[in-house]
């Protein structure tokens, strides 16, 4: 009888897991197995040429001019991680902080401030484009209606602005996720704690830093992690804002447009190759892979039981 | 050293009120306890004085200065919580440095203060140890430590043994009679244990439903209860209120008989409330013709050195008598309850109000 339930047991299991195991084994493993593979071979069009061992990774790393495209994309990539990792997580934290000690009109803020998330990055990205528009953008109008028109710019057409455009609306879009983890890692803080401190000290500053921020590391190491892969994997906003050459002149090129273009060529110049393009992503594959875990290894040595 | 001075201090929490206009005095060097029944607004009250709470209505002033508004760090006070509420962070050493360094003191003197700290209470060998690596009484110590080392005026505690079990929490207590003693600092400690109030207090608040019933040493408390709250709350097994008339010297409860316990107060309508004491008490066997009230016990119980009896009173009052250990009674068996002279109490029927004889 105990048998019978087990096997019935064992079926069940067996359902449930067998279906999402390959879901993943075939939309996921399989691809970057399969990216793995292109990228030792030679590719004309989508017909498979020779194997050319490492040649691959050679050129997109030491040969111009895919040497500078790569490493300006990279650039990039690290400018926006690092750009985001102030606007986003620490904007994030201090909102979240805000919120949590019940700042006036606290309910009303945790609404607004997680509202953008749940908006498609398409949205958000049209928006901004609108916003930032040269002549009927809201950012010029108002800087124009309060004297500052000398301030007014083609914010998106410039190579010196054109990426903190982005960023920008990445922060705006994003800063919601960070708030909530971080809040809800502040709600975790037993009320007897911050009273402790509360007796000692009244600086918000010492607060933060020598309480609150060491006791939501958890929070912090799911964040950073989930900053950093979304930093180097970063794609969709660029594309519709910028286009897929990363305008003006490669100042918003990133990581994800150049695969991209490399791997399936681009409107302008209709050349595409794979064997290049799948160098490309393998080498950011492992980029992060190996970033991510060893963040996340640091950061869980951090960690505190609560 | 601390005086405190509360003036009609009221406290709501949005509209419902929680503190009624508490009026108290705190002399230096005094050890008060809080006690009351849960809800009845101790840790408020508390939460008020260490101003982790605003004060809603009413002055609170130590040592002369005006404390409204003022912030909790510079008051002056430290706390000891009832979950201990260590930073799970800091090692012992840490959690006892955090306060003292922000208080401004050179290095030398934060080490030469958890150093003392540490000895007192035995702590020394654990320093280097965090939170989770120590036991509920190792943790008590630590976040008692963690308030001497700041030596404050005034030490604030709720509740600090209630995580603790039995035989530790009677060991702590006497740590805390000790260190009161040696550091002459004022204190404030909240419980719902009578037994830590009536041990530890200089002083004891006895409150309910936000208000104060009585201010008064152990023993004031016990042997003249201001009124029949205070006389049921302080003293265990619980004084058994009697409700009874009262005609020339005799008292008489309905269809169970009458004492006469020596002088009486005046009261109006000839209504009163007895209160008596489980040791005020006698029981004997029923007998034709006795002085007392007539009662049939409940059960026994039986304690090694002495023994309570329960028994039912006429009307259905239960009373409870403190005997000799060797004493026998059945369930049911129908027995005579008589008062001792000088052992009882007196209230008004109407309030509750103490009425002297
Ligand atoms: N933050 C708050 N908001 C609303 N009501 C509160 C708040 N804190 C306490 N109260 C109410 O105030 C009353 C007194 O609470 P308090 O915590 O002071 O009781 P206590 O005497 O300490 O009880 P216990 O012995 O159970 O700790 C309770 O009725 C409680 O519900
Ligand atoms: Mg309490």
């Amino acid at each position: 009888m105990p048998k019978l339930r087990m096997t019935g047991r064992g079926l069940w299991i067996t359902l449930l897991i067998v279906p999402p195991m390959a879901f993943v084994a075939l939309f996921i493993v399989y691809p970057i197995l399969l990216a793995f593979a292109y990228a030792f071979f030679d590719w004309q069009g989508l017909r498979r040429g020779d194997f050319v061992w490492l040649e691959n990774f050679h050129t997109v790393l030491f040969v111009e001019p895919y040497r500078s495209w790569t490493l300006n994309a990279f650039k990039n990539n690290v400018i926006v991680f690092f750009a985001l990792m102030v606007l986003q997580n620490g904007l994030g934290f201090l909102l979240a902080y805000a919120l949590w000690r019940e700042m006036p009109g606290a309910r009303f803020h945790r609404i607004a401030v997680f509202l953008p998330v749940v908006l498609s990055t398409i949205i958000v990205a049209y928006l901004f484009k609108l916003f930032y528009h040269p002549l009927f953008g809201v950012i010029n109008i108002s800087l124009r209606s309060i004297g500052m028109g000398w301030l007014a710019q083609p914010w998106l057409g410039q190579g010196n602005t054109a990426l903190w455009g982005l960023i920008a609306a990445q922060a705006w879009h994003m800063v919601g996720f960070p708030t909530l983890v971080f809040l809800a890692g502040m709600q975790r803080i037993p009320g007897e704690i911050l009273d402790a401190v509360r007796m000692e000290t009244e600086s918000e500053w010492v607060k933060i830093t020598k309480i609150v921020w060491p006791l939501v590391a958890p929070s912090a190491t799911i964040v950073f992690t989930l900053l950093f892969v979304g930093a180097f994997n970063w794609f969709e906003l660029p594309y519709i804002m910028a286009g897929l050459d990363g305008s003006p002149f490669g100042s918003t090129d990133v990581l994800g447009l150049y695969f991209y273009r490399t791997a399936f060529g681009n409107v302008s110049a209709g050349q595409q190759d794979f064997g290049l393009g799948s160098a490309l992503a393998v080498l950011i594959f492992i980029f992060i892979a190996i970033f991510a875990t060893t963040l996340t290894i640091r950061l869980r040595r951090r960690e505190i039981q609560l | 050293m601390a005086q405190l001075s509360l003036r009609n201090i009221r406290k709501s929490f949005k509209s419902v009120q929680v503190l009624h206009g508490i009026d108290l005095d705190i002399n230096e060097r005094e050890f008060v306890v809080f006690v009351g029944p849960s809800g009845c607004g101790k840790s408020t009250l508390l939460r008020l004085i260490a101003g982790l709470d605003p004060i809603t209505e009413g002055e609170f002033h130590l040592n002369g200065r005006l404390m409204n508004g003022v912030a909790p760090s510079r008051r002056g006070i430290a706390m000891v919580f009832q979950s201990y509420a260590l930073y799970p962070h800091m090692d012992v050493y840490e959690n006892m440095a955090f306060g003292a360094r922000l208080m401004g003191l050179t290095p030398q003197e934060v080490e030469a203060r958890i150093a003392e700290a540490a000895r007192m209470l035995q702590l020394t060998p654990l320093l280097k140890r965090r939170p989770r690596e120590l036991s509920g009484g190792q943790r008590q110590r630590v976040a008692i430590g963690r308030a001497l080392v700041r030596k404050p005026d005034l030490f604030l505690l709720d509740e600090p043994l209630s995580n603790l079990d039995a035989a530790l929490r009677s060991e702590v207590r006497l740590e805390i009679a000790r260190l009161h003693q040696q550091l002459g600092a004022t204190m404030i400690y909240v419980t719902h244990d009578q037994v830590e109030a009536m041990t530890l207090a200089d002083r004891i608040v006895v409150m309910n439903q936000g208000r104060i019933e009585q201010v008064g040493s152990p023993r004031e408390l016990y042997e003249r209860p201001a009124n029949t709250f205070v006389a049921t709350f302080i003293g265990s097994p619980r004084m058994t209120l009697i409700p009874v008339t009262h005609a020339g010297e005799q008292l008489t409860l309905e269809g169970a008989g009458s004492v006469a316990p020596g002088q009486l107060p005046a009261s109006p309508d000839g209504r009163l409330t007895l209160g008596v004491r489980p040791d005020a008490l006698a029981i004997t066997r029923a007998t034709d013709g006795d002085e007392g009230f007539a009662a049939s016990v409940i059960y026994t119980e039986y304690l090694g050195d002495n023994a309570y009896v329960y028994a039912r009173l006429g009307d259905g009052t239960q009373v409870s008598v403190r005997t000799g250990p060797d004493v026998q009674f059945a369930a049911d068996e129908a027995v005579t309850v008589s008062v001792r002279p000088g052992g009882a109490h007196f209230f008004s029927a109407e309030d509750g109000k103490r009425l002297v004889a």
